[in-house]
């Protein structure tokens, strides 16, 4: 499995965390690794021990070019080179042992506000460049470490029916309404695109024409949900995931809007007053599912019917993609052909350019816990652009 | 909505898709009543409209039609499973992992859908050795099948 997920980008943190810090610890894939931004703008990603001594370069320090140990003061860039040894240098000036020396380094890229690394084998696939990237939009970033396998996550990223239950009818129970609960599936359906696989469903309330059937929602592959946001799981280990998510929230009016800085939080997992799992909102939701079924989910004391065609499906193609990964060919997804890597298009429902909401800046539905600042930049972002659209309207322009 | 010559109407979104697939007009003439993901799919992996409507008829969607007739497979052979009352793409999963008629029949008998089953045989599960880990300490005895029954064996 791992060598599986090793042939993808995985995004570890927000690039805004680097305006803050220069140097973080990052667990990504069972690898205990540093992850830091050099004052000339390059990102690294090392073994978290300097090959010297073992010191812990999270504690290590940012150069013009590279990281170095706080211990004896060795300094690595990016690729892993050693750059100086300052006492071995100074009593061997021709040794050279800086060259024999070098950190395991990995891949870093940052793109949409999120900083990605690659853990895999040269040549490293391209770092997707998805369509909705682009859409105009206020867009936050939210993490959170959820204390399971990532893959009982990702396979509620193909389960249609948990929505009906998990937010749809305990959210009304949560919110103590005795009503009618939400209408019911009815028929499911899968497609299988160049990324990933489209889940389509039939509600009481809807028809084969409506975009939830004809377009469907995307299970990303190898590890992300895609509704018109992201919801990558990544796998800090195999007993804890990075819910990684990137948000968006259109805006009123067509004027340009620009963000300096895509915002990037913490999400609370767990309510500190009652040491629940926090259950308001739509992720924390699946989050309680995900932790309930176990560490690492027991499969063989399931029971699967007819709403787990697509967990089944995952499965079998997780199974097909690790084969096809041993025998040196690439797994699905995998991106190589730059000229088809702009603003590759994904599946939306409502397409990219969807109206603001009209009632005003909704709140943030899917993590509990969202800092005021941001929430406060979202709604006078909002506000600014409702301000320029109705002066557009009035004058005419 | 909009209109195409065939009278089949397309939803707003469903022309932002087709346009960021890069489908043309003509496109979606030829490909009235599929989905722009289901047309895309099709036209890279060369399935013409008129298969694309053969096997449609038998309820196969695009993505499984690709498979089935990498598989070698015609549509009347998914009418059998069909009339057995397995889902479409039951037949294509089943041609596949190489699982007969009978065999589904009873695994489905004993509470497995196809694609369930059809990875548990792959992976060497007997029928009965199945049942035994799925229903023990929580279902009646009723709801072992009979011993005797098809698909207990090895191959099964």
């Amino acid at each position: 499995m791992g060598e599986l997920l090793r042939r993808y980008w995985h995004p570890v943190a927000g690039a805004a965390e680097f305006r803050q810090q220069s140097v973080k610890a990052v667990r990504v894939l069972g690898e205990d690794l540093v992850l830091y931004r050099d004052k000339g703008g390059n990102y690294g990603l090392v073994d978290q021990h300097c090959p010297h001594r073992r010191a812990d370069l999270t504690y290590g320090f940012v150069e013009e070019r590279g990281l170095r140990c706080n211990y004896h003061g060795w300094l690595f860039d990016h690729t892993g080179r050693c750059l100086h040894q300052p006492f071995e240098e100074t009593r061997h000036p021709a040794g050279r042992f800086k060259d024999k020396v070098r950190i395991k380094a990995y891949q870093v890229q940052e793109k949409a506000g999120l900083v990605w690394v690659y853990l895999g084998p040269a040549p490293a696939p391209l770092l997707p460049d998805w369509d909705r990237y682009y859409s105009r939009g206020y867009k936050q970033i939210a993490i959170s470490e959820i204390p399971c396998n990532w893959f009982q996550c990702q396979e509620n990223s193909i389960d249609p029916v948990h929505f009906e239950w998990l937010h749809d009818n305990w959210s009304r129970v949560l919110r103590g309404e005795d009503g009618p609960r939400a209408p019911a599936h009815q028929r499911l359906g899968f497609d299988e695109f160049d990324y990933g696989f489209v889940y389509r469903r039939i509600r009481e309330d809807t028809t084969e024409d409506h975009e939830l059937w004809t377009t469907g929602r995307v299970c990303l592959w190898p590890n992300c949900l895609y509704t018109g946001h992201f919801e990558w799981r990544v796998p800090i280990d195999d007993t804890r995931t990075l819910s990684v998510g990137w948000f968006i929230d259109e805006l009123p009016g067509d004027a340009p809007f620009e963000q300096d800085v895509i915002p990037c939080w913490y999400a609370p997992v767990r309510d500190e007053r009652t040491g629940r799992w926090i259950d308001t909102h739509v992720m924390n939701q699946d989050f309680i599912a995900w932790v309930g079924q176990g560490v690492i989910a027991d499969r063989t004391k399931e029971h699967l019917g007819e709403s787990d065609r697509g967990v089944i499906l995952i499965r079998k193609r997780l199974l097909e993609d690790m084969a096809a990964v041993a025998a040196g060919r690439d797994p699905k997804g995998a991106i190589r052909d730059p000229g088809a890597n702009h603003s590759v298009h994904l599946p939306i429902i409502g397409g990219l350019n969807r109206p603001a909401a009209k009632a005003g800046p909704p709140p943030f539905p899917f993590l509990a816990g969202q800092p005021e600042e941001v929430a406060k930049e979202f709604e006078q972002a909002w506000r600014n652009c409702a301000a320029a659209a109705s002066e557009e309207l009035t004058t005419g322009g | 909505m909009a209109e195409t010559a065939t009278g089949h109407t397309r939803t707003a979104g469903e022309a932002a898709e087709a346009q960021a697939y890069g489908l043309t007009p003509d496109d979606l003439r030829n490909w009235a009543s599929f989905s722009p993901i289901e047309i895309y799919w099709a036209l890279k992996h060369d399935v013409t409209p008129a298969a694309a409507r053969r096997w449609a008829r038998e309820g196969v969607r695009i993505c499984d039609t690709v498979r089935a007739i990498a598989l070698g497979m015609n549509p009347e052979e998914v009418r059998l499973w069909a009339d057995a009352g397995f889902a479409p793409s039951d037949a294509v999963e089943a041609k596949e992992m190489g699982v007969p008629l009978e065999v589904a029949l009873a695994w489905r008998e004993a509470g497995f859908i196809l694609p369930d089953a059809a990875l548990l045989i792959r992976d060497g599960w007997t029928l009965e050795e199945a049942v035994k880990a799925r229903y023990e300490g929580i279902a009646d005895e009723h709801w072992y099948p009979s011993r005797s029954s098809t698909g207990t064996s090895s191959t099964s």
